[in-house]
């Protein structure tokens, strides 16, 4: 049953993990989740923010480091509708742009750690794409690696709605904050 | 109706909407997501043809199941798997005939009939935000 959910896994990520670079690692160094989450958070004077999403897909190749993530925007949940609504009409523009993307590598594990079972400090570097523009990150994180072979990612970064072109109207500039902080959280197991 | 009396009549008919008005705003900024199971069934399908809209044209089935602005579907299918998400929500995989993607539901924590097994054709309102390597439902409940 074990293997059966495997195979399965490993087909539905056909097309994310098509993109990973091919011939230069096993199938016993591909990794993945489809139900990966991320949440961010915006706290200023006047209220905070916060969003959750749980169906993040993400393969990771542990052979070559590269790594892909993809998130769709309305899977994003506020406590309230109304901040939902205007997160994804006024300024995601979700229904234009329903994806967020990050595709890159995940560096500063030698070989011989990804098989040994702890805790690494590790650089993750690479292109999001959000709002339909795409800049580079670079940023630290975290990757444990379990006794039984699986994987936990952890990072927590910035991102300024700027960058992406988000637009926050004046009206509203002081509730959002400049920086808003992100979290992503994986548990990836093989495929 | 003398000057004074009107000039307060005013004030309170003033007083009387701005507390309307204030009230209407709270609740408005306050309010929480819909329930998918009371909202109005925009699509029913099996999970199946939902799978083969998103194969088939992605902007279209987007259009079409996602909408421009939330709304529920109901999808039909046999369970493929039911999968905890540590302490957090509860994922039900409806079986799509495709082993290479399922419909993928979440469930809040203690909504998932008990009945419910892999095999068992269920029905299940969500909203649908899309497909990644699934079709994504949220928020999702059985619908009996």
């Amino acid at each position: 049953m074990r293997t059966l959910k495997h195979l399965l896994l490993i087909a539905a990520l056909t097309p994310i993990a098509a993109a990973l670079p091919t011939g230069q690692a096993g199938a016993q160094d591909r990794f993945g989740t489809r139900t990966g989450s991320i949440s961010f958070h915006s706290s200023t004077p006047v209220e905070d923010i916060e969003a959750h999403n749980r169906k993040v897909s993400c393969v990771y190749d542990a052979g070559t480091g590269a790594i892909e993530l993809a998130v769709l925007i309305k899977a994003f949940e506020f406590r309230k509708a109304l901040m939902q609504e205007h997160f994804n009409e006024n300024y995601m523009e979700s229904n234009t742009h329903p994806k967020a993307t990050f595709k890159g590598t995940l560096t500063g594990m030698d070989a011989a750690a990804k098989r040994s079972a702890g805790t690494y400090a590790v650089t993750i570097k690479g292109d999001l794409t959000m709002h339909g523009v795409t800049r580079p990150l670079e940023e630290p994180a975290t990757l444990v690696v379990r006794p039984d072979g699986s994987l936990k990612g952890t990072a927590r970064f910035t991102v300024r709605p700027e960058d992406h072109d988000i637009t926050i109207p004046g009206v509203v500039r002081n509730n959002i904050a400049e920086r808003i902080v992100v979290s992503v959280d994986l548990d990836l197991t093989s495929l | 109706m003398t000057q004074a009396m009107k000039t307060r009549t005013l004030i309170i008919a003033a007083a009387v909407i701005a507390v309307l008005a204030g009230a209407y705003a709270w609740t408005e900024y306050d309010r929480g997501l819909a329930d998918a199971g009371a909202m109005a069934v925009a699509e029913r399908v099996t999970a199946a043809e939902l799978l083969a809209a998103f194969r088939a044209d992605e902007t279209a089935a987007t259009a079409r199941f996602v909408g421009t602005t939330e709304q529920a579907m109901e999808v039909t299918g046999p369970v493929r798997a039911i999968e905890p998400q540590g302490a957090g929500p509860v994922n039900v995989l409806l079986d799509t005939g495709d082993d290479m993607a399922a419909v993928l539901c979440e469930f809040a924590p203690g909504t998932v009939p008990d009945q419910w097994a892999p095999g068992t054709s269920v029905t299940v309102a969500g909203i649908c935000t899309g497909m990644l390597m699934d079709v994504v439902l949220v928020r999702c409940v059985p619908v009996e």
